[in-house]
């Protein structure tokens, strides 16, 4: 049966993979363009980056590893969440499953169909950049390309399964808690588990203390690994996939396999009890979760004012009231939505507040330089993280019910510039936040001399313009109106290719930086005289992208808001 | 008042609509019927503004629809197939916002609201979330939507879906006092019976062409040429498959 459905599935896959009407063939060779070039930079990244540890900085082998695994502890980390959020939706909200619920298939074959399809659906572009990353990696130590072809399918695919598989036995015993305590508690319970973990992250692992110990340690870096490599770490997946490179790295393959080994074994078990849970419990938890809209939905109160209600008067015109009002209610009716802004607030609070009290003591110009980059390259990623996340969605999410909009005597300019407003607004103030935080270090040890802050404010305004027009656009230009899930919408092929473009825009924007910030380190370092106008060109460079980009992403979201629907 | 001039629609080699012309003037309670896949519900959304059309001209109300789509729309009440609604929103909600998006001054929109919720019988769900209705609740609320700024055209496909006799019976009753209003109806529906009884006159779509198009007095001539029945017409017109 399981095979007979899947069969389906894949034809199914086939057929809309590969279209042959000329939009698809362009979107798709345009999507080949953009995660070639992604794939093609992880590979050089990898390659570049253990080029530079192992042969310049003479990171030892096994420091190295240690580094990988840190990495791996990460990305196992970040397979987990994004399974556990997008495998609500797959194995409880999906219309597929109320239909195969009615057909005589076993629970079990329905929990793996769509278990199958939450991994490769959450994690496409999570293999490619693995893999991309293991050739780069390997092709410092010469391997062949079928042995890193066996790597990826016997220790990453693994180690990124036994991840997803631990993500769906969490959200079964969450959904068996909220059977057994309600809702209401369990996501209270969530979010106190939540921000304890993340205290305890900021504790053990706070980026201020991390730069301030890298600062004092260059450049003996690897003396640093050495002291902070957790014990605890050895006991986990990531460190057998590290422990598996590092002895095949050594030649070692009659260490190295037993790594393998152990990492199969705990997979095909932790499986087997994904199985066995899912046969007793996946169909109660279903119903379950079929009480979620109602017990999380406050009960309404028709006489009763609120803060933001439709009957009040607005200083607004009415058609931008009537947009802005359903848009916020909208989002803070959807549970998934209002709290994830929370957290992502509360995780950009944490991280810029940790930031802004950074010290650096360190001498040399380049630690400076290089923490400067990162923190910018880092502050533009959560940007267009959160523009991701939010903003892409936010045409999609109209859902079957645009046709009020649509039908409405109302511009399709004036819909797109209202969730365009609503939307830049909420990710400038963020950028802003991020960008004085991060900045507030170096100017302190600039003497108070203002420059970066005031380029730190001007690099927010462009990049949270271009991020917010880029994923409007690109999230209306690939609009799935059937989707209703705002997490699945921004995790489709069309919100990677999005990001990705973001992601390529921030690389430039550093490379534009580098030389004017370099300059301006070198400067106050030596007590030199700073041009202004090293700065100016590269700042008008920086706005003439981000501003061709973001009438780019205008005239694509725009033009999707006028195609048939 | 709606004109089609020579209107076609395209989805890359089908036809949905081939070289549609019809007006249908003011007070005129016009159904529209034909096969699934005939090109009605293609027809209204290139007239609501949902489709351009491949070529042709849309005029409402003496508004051209492609290129004075705002006009044209604000003299629209429409009503489609499926009643999608925001389902975060409760069903008062969604008026005030279709209230909105049409101007209406807000103390106007208050005492309508009022009206339609009482006419339509809805006064004791429509502060739920739309999540909770059934179809012929989310039916009931759309419908209301349409006439909140009393359009000069109202525009309503499959106006029976999922409703119960009761309110089956006041949509018949509203779309007839409209009618008498002076505002033209375009109707579509599968419903012989429910078409005949309301609508002055009646056209039958087929693979995208008009195949019939009479008023009830002529309609009845040609009943007599089959057994009388207009269903009997209606499977001769339609007999012709794609």
């Amino acid at each position: 049966m399981l095979i007979h459905i899947l069969r389906y599935k894949f034809l199914s896959y086939m057929k809309t993979t590969f279209d042959r009407r000329p939009v698809s063939i362009v979107r798709g060779v345009a999507s080949l363009f953009v995660f070639g070039g992604f794939a093609y930079a992880a590979y050089v990244f990898a390659s570049e980056s253990t080029c530079f540890l192992l042969d310049r900085t003479r990171t030892g082998l096994y420091l190295f590893h240690t580094f990988i695994s840190m990495m791996l502890f990460v990305f196992f980390v970040t397979v987990n969440l994004g399974n556990i959020i997008v495998s609500y939706s797959t194995l409880y909200r999906s219309m597929e499953v109320s239909f195969l619920l009615t057909k005589p298939i076993s629970f079990t074959s329905i929990f793996v169909l769509k278990f199958l399809d939450n991994f490769f659906y959450s994690s496409t572009t999570l293999f490619l950049g693995a893999f991309m990353m293991l050739l780069g990696y390997g092709k410092y130590f010469g391997y062949p390309l079928y042995y890193l072809l066996g790597v990826m399918l016997v220790v990453l695919v693994p180690f990124m399964f036994l991840s997803a598989c631990l993500a769906v036995l969490i959200l079964m015993a969450i959904m068996k808690l909220a059977g057994k305590i309600g809702f209401r508690m369990v996501i209270a319970g969530l979010f106190t588990v939540y921000f304890f973990f993340i205290y305890i992250f900021f504790n053990a692992s706070n980026p201020m203390t991390l730069v301030e110990k890298l600062n004092s340690f260059f450049p003996n870096l690897d003396t640093y690994l050495v002291q902070s490599t957790p014990e605890i770490l050895r006991y986990l997946p990531n460190q057998w996939v590290a422990e598996f490179l590092y002895y095949s790295a050594r030649g070692e393959m009659i260490h190295a396999l037993p790594y393998a080994g152990i990492l199969l074994c705990v997979t095909a078990v932790v499986f087997c009890v994904c199985l066995f849970v899912a046969r007793r419990f996946y169909y109660r938890s279903w119903l379950i979760s079929l009480q979620v809209p109602s017990a999380v939905q406050a009960p309404v109160n028709p006489t009763r004012k609120h803060l933001i209600d439709f009957r009040s008067q607005s200083i607004f015109s009415s058609q931008i009231e009537v947009i802005m009002k359903k848009e916020v209610l909208i989002f803070f009716r959807e549970a998934s939505q209002w709290m994830h802004l929370v957290v992502m607030i509360i995780l950009t609070c944490l991280f810029s507040f940790s930031i802004s009290n950074l010290n650096l003591h360190s001498p040399v110009l380049h630690m400076h330089l290089i923490t400067y980059l990162v923190l910018f390259a880092f502050g533009g990623f959560m940007v267009g993280s959160l523009a991701l996340r939010f903003v892409f969605p936010l045409i999609g999410l109209e859902g079957q019910a645009f046709w009020a909009l649509r039908t409405s005597p109302i511009k399709e300019n004036k819909i797109f510039l209202i969730k365009f407003f609503l939307s830049f607004l909420i990710v400038f103030i963020l950028a802003e936040y991020i960008a004085i935080s991060s900045n507030i270090p170096f100017t302190r040890i600039t003497e108070m001399r203002p420059l970066l802050l005031w380029f730190g404010i001007f690099s927010a305004f462009w990049i949270s313009l271009t991020t917010v027009a880029c994923n409007l656009g690109f999230g209306g230009y690939f609009a799935n109106y059937f989707e209703r899930n705002p997490i699945r919408a921004a995790s489709t092929q069309g919100a990677t290719l999005t990001f990705l473009v973001t992601v390529i825009y921030l690389i430039i924007l550093v490379a534009l930086v580098f030389v004017p910030i370099s300059a301006y380190f070198t400067s106050v370092f030596r007590f030199q005289y700073f041009p202004m106008k090293l700065i100016i060109l590269p700042g008008l460079f920086f706005a003439i992208i981000s501003f061709f980009l973001s009438l780019f992403g205008f005239v694509i979201g725009l033009r999707s808001m006028r195609r048939d629907f | 008042m709606i004109e089609l001039k020579n209107i076609t629609k395209k989805f890359g080699n089908l036809t949905a609509v081939d070289n549609l012309t019809l007006t249908i003037p003011r007070g005129e309670f016009f159904g529209f019927l034909g096969p699934n896949g005939a090109g009605k519900t293609t027809t209204i959304k290139m007239i609501v503004g949902l489709f351009t059309p491949t070529a042709g001209d849309i005029i409402v109300n003496g508004h051209d629809i492609l290129t004075h789509p705002i006009e044209a729309k604000q003299s629209i009440g429409y009503v489609p197939d499926i009643p999608f609604l925001y389902e975060k929103l409760t069903g008062r909600e969604f008026l005030y916002f279709i209230g909105g998006l049409f101007r209406i001054p807000k103390v106007v929109l208050h005492e309508r609201i009022a009206e339609l919720v009482d006419h339509f019988e809805i006064g004791s769900w429509v502060d739920k979330r739309t999540e909770d209705y059934s179809q012929g609740m989310k039916q009931r609320i759309t419908i209301a939507a349409a006439l909140l700024h009393r359009p000069k055209t109202i525009i309503i496909d499959e106006p029976l879906i999922g409703l119960d006799p009761r309110s089956a019976k006041i949509v018949r009753e509203t779309l007839q006092i409209q009618s008498k209003n002076d505002v033209s109806i375009l109707m579509s529906t599968h419903s012989l019976a429910f078409a005949e009884e309301l609508c002055d006159r009646i056209g039958i779509m087929n693979n995208g062409r008009m195949v019939l198009c009479d008023t009830r007095e002529q309609l009845q001539i040609q009943k007599a040429r089959y057994d009388g029945k207009f269903e009997s017409v209606f499977l001769e017109m339609t007999k012709q498959v794609r």
